[in-house]
């Protein structure tokens, strides 16, 4: 019994970074029709971002998150007005095949600069995790836990209650109606790109205390993202959130109770299964 | 004209091993040439159907272990065990076939992505069948005679002659299905699912058929990367990267072309195998960044803008 809960609450904690780093994949899809094969990358630049922020200058890297979201942000900005606006008119399997390469050379140029090797963040105050109830919760991980909450609510109320959300939501659902109706669909298209860089951000400099930072780390959460997103429906924030958690849950379980060597199979089946019998998502919630 | 032209590129691909006797040039041609062949079976599928795989990686894997399984746990010579393995990859993406193609454009993607993760998880745990992440190592290629003569696997030569017959037959494939009727039927499938559907074409068995073509291609060139570089393991042969890189050569050369792969290899792996001298991931960021100029400049690709150039003029 111990051993369950304890392997639910870890998978709560995991699965609220992977709800994080899903959203921002979600809104993303949901506005442009995008699926960004690069969003792992942006995590991985996060992850760094916090690292570097903590061995340079000495800045707990839970702080960094103040400097690192908005300048994620405005990279996103960047790359949707620079790169990809031109690119998306010809396509999805274009703007697939197109942010396949942008993920490439943003991991390699990584692993030109910062090199291969595996590095982590010590720090003096995760040392002993926190026993609640006899029930281990490392405290990088509580906290990360912590602000993934703040920022989804924070999110979720941006897109609920101001302009700019109304603008995003209404793209979602349908762009034509939405210019029809006065909004600029390609400003809010690069503001909601933004928005998911900001979130890959955030969800990396989080996630970096209580991982192994390595330039090629993208790989590895692209192909998660891409089953919670599935398993939530495409473009539903709250269809990801959910996933994100479920995800945490299922590899969480699946590790103690299967095996940890295919505790990462688990979720790609689930997510084959899902693709294949509801494709909506779970929920019945998404766009296919 | 177009005939004596093809059977003139023939005879000269197979006499590049007697003109040339530098090494790292017999290298760099049989590298060159291992990517089209990928490039051009990943072609067939991804060009002519427009079904873009992220998963072929899958298909060389299970080629190159077949070959290695083979000889090393039943003895068989591994250039039988390349053909047979060739067989198996065509049979492995049948199921995987019915299963993806019930899904379209970017959702077949994501799907073939999952199974080929599938597939690396189970041969890094598999291990009494793949010797799991440790992987498989061939000492000593086995003798073989041809024409009498000892084959020296200590040259290139072999080596090269190989995979320049795997050119070939896949490109000669290719220019067969440009000429079939199979091939319209592709190209209508890519062009519009529905209204291929609507005039009568099976499209799950037109796509199925096409998917096993291309992978039978991709595992018979895996088992030769098995043969070439005598050992393989999981993370080398079925990584996502590896599958990106052939969507990569495919897309650059020219998508739904004959020649377009050749053109892609020639021109990236050269670049990669020259940069990989001096700086060790240089050639990927070149592969990230000419993938972006291509798909926003050049989305016919190399080969497919000199066809319409020279179409303009002509």
């Amino acid at each position: 019994m111990e051993t369950l809960i304890q392997s639910l609450v870890s998978g709560v904690l995991t699965g609220s970074l992977y709800a994080m780093i899903g959203v921002g994949l979600t809104v993303v899809f949901g506005v442009m029709r995008i699926i960004n094969m690069a969003h792992g990358d942006l995590v991985m630049l996060g992850m760094y971002g916090a690292f570097w922020a903590h061995v340079g200058a000495r800045v707990d890297p839970f702080l960094s998150i103040v400097v690192w979201m908005p300048l994620m942000f405005l990279f996103g900005m960047a790359i949707h007005r620079f790169l990809l606006r031109k690119v998306v008119l010809g396509g999805e399997l274009n703007t697939l095949l197109y942010t396949a390469g942008l993920s490439l050379f943003i991991a390699n140029l990584a692993l030109f600069v910062w090199t291969g090797d595996y590095r982590t963040i010590k720090l003096s105050y995760a040392v002993m995790p926190l026993r609640p109830f006899d029930i281990a919760v490392p405290i990088p991980l509580a906290i990360s836990f912590g602000l993934a909450i703040v920022i989804t609510v924070a999110l979720y109320w941006l897109l609920a209650r101001t302009d700019m959300g109304r603008a995003i939501r209404a793209t979602s659902q349908d762009a034509e109606a939405a210019a029809l109706m006065g909004v600029n669909v390609e400003r809010t298209a690069t503001i909601t790109f933004g928005l998911g860089t900001a979130l890959a951000g955030g969800a990396g400099v989080l996630l970096a205390p209580s991982l192994y930072l390595y330039p090629t780390v993208g790989e590895i959460l692209v192909a998660k993202c891409f089953v919670i997103v599935v398993l939530g429906g495409l473009g539903s924030v709250p269809g990801a959130i959910a996933g994100g958690i479920l995800l945490g849950i299922i590899e969480s379980l699946g590790a103690v109770y299967v095996s940890v060597a295919y505790k990462d199979l688990i979720g790609f089946v689930i997510f084959l299964l899902v693709l294949l019998l509801r494709p909506a998502g779970l929920f019945g919630v998404g766009k296919s | 004209m177009t005939r004596g032209l093809v059977a003139l590129a023939i005879v000269a691909l197979f006499a590049v091993p007697w003109l040339v006797t530098n090494t790292f040039f017999m290298h760099l041609a049989i590298m060159v040439l291992m990517w089209t062949a990928l490039g051009a079976a990943w072609n067939l599928l991804g060009g002519f159907a427009g079904q873009v795989s992220f998963g072929h990686a899958a298909f060389l894997g299970v080629g190159a272990y077949a070959t290695m399984i083979f000889h090393l746990k039943l003895g068989l010579a591994p250039w039988y065990g390349l053909v047979l393995g060739g067989v198996i990859g065509a049979l492995v993406s049948l199921p995987i076939g019915f299963i993806c193609f019930r899904l379209r454009g970017p959702y077949f993607s994501l799907a073939t992505l999952a199974v080929a993760e599938i597939i690396r998880i189970i041969a890094i745990n598999w291990e009494t069948l793949t010797d799991g992440p440790v992987g498989m190592l061939i000492t000593t290629l086995p003798e073989l005679r041809v024409l009498g003569q000892p084959v020296d696997w200590e040259s290139k030569t072999p080596f090269y002659v190989m995979i320049a017959t795997i050119v070939v037959a896949v490109i000669g494939a290719t220019w067969a299905i440009t000429r079939l009727r199979f091939g319209a039927y592709l190209l209508a499938i890519r062009e519009d699912p529905d209204s291929a559907e609507a005039v009568g074409i099976d499209t799950v068995r037109t796509n199925v058929t096409a998917l096993a073509l291309s992978a039978f291609f991709t595992a018979l060139t895996g088992g030769f990367y098995a043969i070439y570089f005598r050992y393989i393991d999981p993370d080398a042969v079925f990584s996502i990267a590896l599958s990106v890189e052939m969507v990569f050569i495919a897309v650059v050369g020219g998508l739904a072309t004959a020649a377009g792969p050749l053109i892609g290899a020639v021109f990236l792996v050269t670049l990669a195998e020259v940069f990989r001298e001096r700086f060790q991931v240089w050639h990927l960021i070149f592969y990230g960044l000419f993938m972006m100029l291509t798909i926003r400049y050049l989305p016919e690709g190399i080969w497919g803008r000199i066809g319409l150039l020279l179409g303009r003029r002509g």
